[in-house]
């Protein structure tokens, strides 16, 4: 699946992956992808704006873990990324049924053969 | 004899080249390209998880990795979006601390205190009653930007100018800081408590100083974020 259409859902994907539990940013990305089964390609750089993004709204909070000699920041849902992620699936669905219901449109009772 | 060519790492070369590409305060720009770095030692290893020699991963994974990463022309944008709005927070963040605390200070060398047993002439007092209330002014914009690039960015998009608007409000607290330096400055010489007013005028500047700083770098900012973008809004993957 082309970028393009990960275009607007990239906070909800970013919110739902961490709703199990802290993760950093590469694992972040590897989690959407794997979810996803490689079928969304993300353009893996714009992730680490979008976290710096979420957290300055609220959504997300970060901190510094040292593991080895590596010290990486993890991201975790905040209460209010919590919500901010049920008000995206919701928004997700009603989306997809509107979608669903102008090119998958039901058959009238009356035509049915 | 030539000394033995050292090649550089890529992943160096990339940031570099990208931080070269970026501005804004210091430590959001190392803290992002820092995440940026370890996610791309990270992806380098993942496509390459055995090398000979010890070696963590080799050149051609390394390269693979930024290229899955973005050129540094497709990242800029997405980085210096978030950069201009850090500098516009941090612009909008000097003048909402740095003015109210001008205020106390003035408050406390009797410089814009009208009862003040006319000590002032008042011209004096006219000019720094009009400066603190330009300044005060700034000072609330400056919290209203503060709340609008917060919090309130959840269910409010941030106007794509505002970092133009707050770079300009900082402008304008510096100048009425700078008048109210010189001010200061001029009434020091005509009251009795003169040490008193000399720091409250040396405050002054040092504010319009930090003030004048922020704001330059956030019109510097608000130049180069992308035109078509909402500042604060949605990224794109």
């Amino acid at each position: 699946m082309r970028t393009d259409a990960v275009r607007g859902h990239l906070d909800g994907l970013l919110l739902s992956v961490l709703e199990d539990g802290p993760l950093h940013g590469y694992a972040i990305i590897t989690a959407v992808q794997e979810r996803s089964e490689g079928a969304l390609e993300l353009r893996k750089g714009t992730v680490y704006p979008a976290l710096n993004r979420l957290e300055r709204i609220g959504l997300l909070r970060s901190t510094w873990q040292t593991a080895g000699e590596r010290r990486r920041r993890c991201y975790e849902l905040t209460d209010a990324g919590r919500r901010g992620l049920a008000t995206e699936r919701t928004a997700w669905r009603e989306f997809t049924t509107a979608i669903g219901a102008v090119l998958n449109p039901a058959p009238e009772p009356g035509n049915a053969t | 004899m030539t000394a033995p060519h050292v090649r550089a790492d890529p992943i160096e070369e990339y940031l570099t080249d990208l931080s070269a590409a970026l501005h804004g305060p210091a430590r959001a720009k190392a803290r992002m390209v820092g995440e940026l770095r370890e996610g791309l030692m990270d992806a380098a290893a993942d496509l390459s998880p055995e090398q000979p020699g010890g070696q963590a991963y080799g050149e051609r994974a390394t390269r693979q990795a930024i290229g899955e990463f973005g050129t540094v022309a497709e990242l800029a944008p997405h980085f210096q979006r978030e950069l201009t709005i850090a500098q516009t927070r941090h612009t909008a963040g000097a003048i909402a601390l740095l003015v109210p605390l001008l205020f106390a200070c003035w408050n406390l060398a009797e410089i814009t205190d009208g009862s003040a047993d006319g000590r002032l002439p008042g011209l004096v007092q006219t000019a720094a009653a009009h400066l603190g209330g330009v300044a005060a002014a700034t000072a609330l914009l400056g919290a209203a930007c503060l709340a609008a690039t917060g919090t309130l960015a959840r269910r409010v998009p941030t106007p794509r100018r505002l970092p133009a608007v707050m770079a300009w409000t900082g402008t304008t607290a510096a100048t009425a800081l700078a008048i109210s330096a010189l001010t200061l400055t001029v009434a020091s010489l005509l009251v009795s408590d003169l040490p008193m007013t000399v720091l409250a005028g040396a405050l002054t500047f040092l504010c319009h100083a930090k003030i004048a700083a922020s704001a330059r770098l956030c019109r510097h900012c608000a130049r180069l974020s992308p035109s078509g973008a909402v500042a604060g809004g949605r990224d794109e993957a």
